[in-house]
């Protein structure tokens, strides 16, 4: 059973957390050394923070999925709650993509990448959100023994619809241009819903269950970082890096 | 329409079987489609067809394949009705398995429909489509592979639902150009009835002015009285009754009605290659108006496909014609037709044919033509549909 059909029960919170959210950034920064990876380049720090709602967290849903006789079954004797809006009890929301939008330096493509992995399991996405480089391979899997469509709808890649009948039907697919905010859905299940979002850098994160992210070694100068979340929309903010310390970004989005 | 289009490798399975008995490439085809379900890491316990398409297509075409029976999808449009004979008969299997295997947009459908390319292999989309095909009940529904190119000239054995516009132009002598609307319309499994309107611009001879209006026009009725998938054949009769609607002074009509029983014969030749026959009589009911006349045409063609056998298809043919007036001392007029016909759209239910007309014999009496037409195969969809 995936974690987030248990966690997802915050009710009613007005709090955004800026403490909460340092604290979170000190533990990530002090967990990591960030400095020391790439040791021919000097100066490169770590972006991080947290990702909140303000206003009333309204309450998820819960998925009806009797349409689908093995979906019903795989959930049985739990609650799948809807997932356009992901956020825990102080508002901290998961699925946000952070990216820099602006000044981002011109990055190398890496010579090997590892792919990118959107399952389907017990009829839902895992992960909500994946972001991948332009050309990096996104493995697209069913887990599940029922027939999923994956329908991707870019606007500025290539649409596809692939179908996977089987438990273990995998395809590969990569996009050649930047693009935040590919819709992906199931038309069997339209309950499903996913994002995919594509760089020409490597300077983006997607928030955790506890709404922090981190984006590695972005090297100082001026930028301008966006938030994007599937049904929140976008948030936008300067951050000048500099070489000695790593920068420290919180957004907030209003709840709809 | 068209049709018989080659698919590359394993796909064309379902035609070389038409001709020829592929059994035993049948046979081992469960085993190879298991090898490939495993390196992909997929799980296909049953590989029947019927349970591949209980797998991938019945939550949406419903587990009877009308629709019916699936769950709540979440999409509104409409799926086929695959037990509905006229829909699921007509088109070769290419065609079905072009559309499971790149999805709905590569015949202009809709995006809703996946493609299964990564998820069956080219046999298991066979045994799927061999499922399917069960779902007609009747058989006197000829498949559509029997479909074949339409040609210039030679009268096909299928029965269509289509429009056609053919123009014609002399290329020597005394202008001639006439334009032709055909209109043919099937019912139930194997009939079709047809009109076609002639009208045109003709020098009735050099510089002597110019006469222009409706022609003859033909009304006409053909059945497929037998075919066999098995074989790769189809044999039709028909006629045709033409009525004395052009003016007979201006040269625009025969002003007689004439009577044109036929034969038609089909045959699928190594897949993607084709043979048409067709013979016919034109009997004129006032003979002092015209001679009867006998006339036998034949066609040869070979169809590609671009984009892996998906895409685009282009169909060389070549027609032989002959007639000759049932009097003593009548000789033979032979012609030869050259044409390469071509699909325009994505679905591939407009197509064009482009060739010329070339006597053979009495070529000082009779001049080369050249001949165009415009076909749209309207069961198919609407002419700007799936461009």
């Amino acid at each position: 059973m995936k974690p987030w059909i248990t966690r997802v029960r915050a009710v009613r919170t007005t709090v955004i957390a800026p403490v909460l959210a340092g604290a979170a950034l000190l533990v990530a920064a002090a967990a990591r050394a960030p400095h020391a990876r790439t040791g021919s380049i000097t100066g490169i720090v770590d972006v991080a923070g947290t990702v909140s709602m303000s206003g009333t967290v309204v309450a998820p849903t819960a998925i009806d999925m009797s349409g689908d006789a093995y979906c019903q079954r795989v959930n049985s004797g739990r609650q799948v709650l809807e997932r356009s809006v992901v956020a825990d009890g102080q508002g901290r929301l998961a699925d946000v993509v952070i990216y820099v939008k602006e000044g981002a330096p011109r990055a190398a493509a890496p010579s090997a990448q590892d792919s990118v992995l959107l399952d389907q399991q017990n009829c839902m996405y895992t992960p909500n959100a994946v972001a991948v480089r332009t050309n990096q391979a996104l493995v697209i899997r069913n887990s599940d023994e029922t027939l999923h469509n994956v329908h991707v709808k870019p606007s500025r890649n290539r649409e596809f619809n692939i179908g996977q009948p089987l438990r273990g039907t995998r395809s590969r697919r990569t996009f050649g241009t930047p693009e935040v905010g590919i819709a992906v859905v199931c038309d069997i299940h339209g309950w499903m819903h996913a994002s995919i979002a594509v760089f020409d850098h490597p300077w983006f994160a997607i928030t955790r269950e506890n709404g922090t992210f981190t984006i590695a070694d972005l090297p100082p100068g001026d930028y301008v970082l966006e938030a994007w979340h599937a049904t929140l929309g976008t948030r936008q903010q300067r951050v000048t890096v500099t070489a000695a310390a790593s920068a420290q970004v919180s957004f907030t989005f209003a709840a709809r | 329409m068209k049709r018989m289009r080659r698919l590359s490798h394993g796909l064309v399975l379902g035609l070389l079987g038409a001709v020829l008995p592929a059994e035993g490439a049948r046979a081992q085809a469960p085993a190879r489609a298991q090898d490939s379900a495993s390196r992909a890491g997929a799980v296909a316990q049953d590989t029947s067809g019927r349970a591949l398409y209980g797998a991938g297509c019945a939550s949406c075409h419903g587990v009877d394949g009308a629709g019916g029976g699936r769950g709540g999808v979440a999409f509104t449009i409409p799926v086929p009705d695959f037990t509905d004979c006229s829909f699921s008969s007509r088109e070769p299997d290419a065609d079905w398995i072009a559309v499971v295997h790149e999805g709905g947009p590569v015949r202009g459908f809709d995006a809703t429909m996946p493609a299964f390319a990564e998820a069956f292999t080219p046999e298991q989309m066979q045994q799927i489509l061999d499922y399917i095909r069960t779902m007609c009940p009747d058989a006197s529904w000829p498949r559509g592979e029997l479909n074949l190119p339409r040609a210039l000239f030679t009268e096909k054995a299928y029965p269509e639902d289509e429009a056609v516009t053919t123009l014609s132009a002399a290329l020597e002598g005394p202008g001639r150009v006439v334009n032709e609307m055909l209109y043919e319309k099937r019912f139930g499994s194997r009939n079709q009835i047809e009109i076609a309107v002639p009208f045109g611009v003709a020098e009735l001879s050099a510089g002597a002015g110019w006469e222009a209006g409706l022609g003859d026009v033909a009304i006409g009725f053909k059945r497929a009285v037998w075919h066999s998938f098995r074989s790769g054949s189809i044999f039709a009769l028909g006629g045709e009754v033409v009525v004395p609607t052009g003016r007979e002074s201006a040269g625009l009509g025969s002003g007689t009605w004439v009577f044109e029983p036929y034969a038609s014969f089909g045959q699928i030749v190594a897949g993607s290659g084709f043979l048409q026959l067709q013979g016919a009589f034109e009997v004129p009911a006032d003979s002092d108006k015209g001679e009867k006349e006998a006339l036998w045409r034949g066609v040869v063609g070979w169809t590609f496909a671009q984009d892996r056998g998906f895409g685009r298809t282009w169909t060389p043919m070549v027609e032989l014609l002959g007639s000759r007036d049932l009097e003593e001392g009548a000789t033979v007029a032979w012609d030869l037709a050259p044409q390469i016909q071509i699909s325009l759209n994505t679905r591939q239910h407009v197509l064009v044919n482009l060739g010329v007309r070339l006597p053979l014999t009495d070529t000082d009496l009779r001049s080369s033509t050249f001949v165009f037409y415009l076909l749209w195969d309207w069961f198919d969809g609407g002419l700007f549909a799936g461009w």
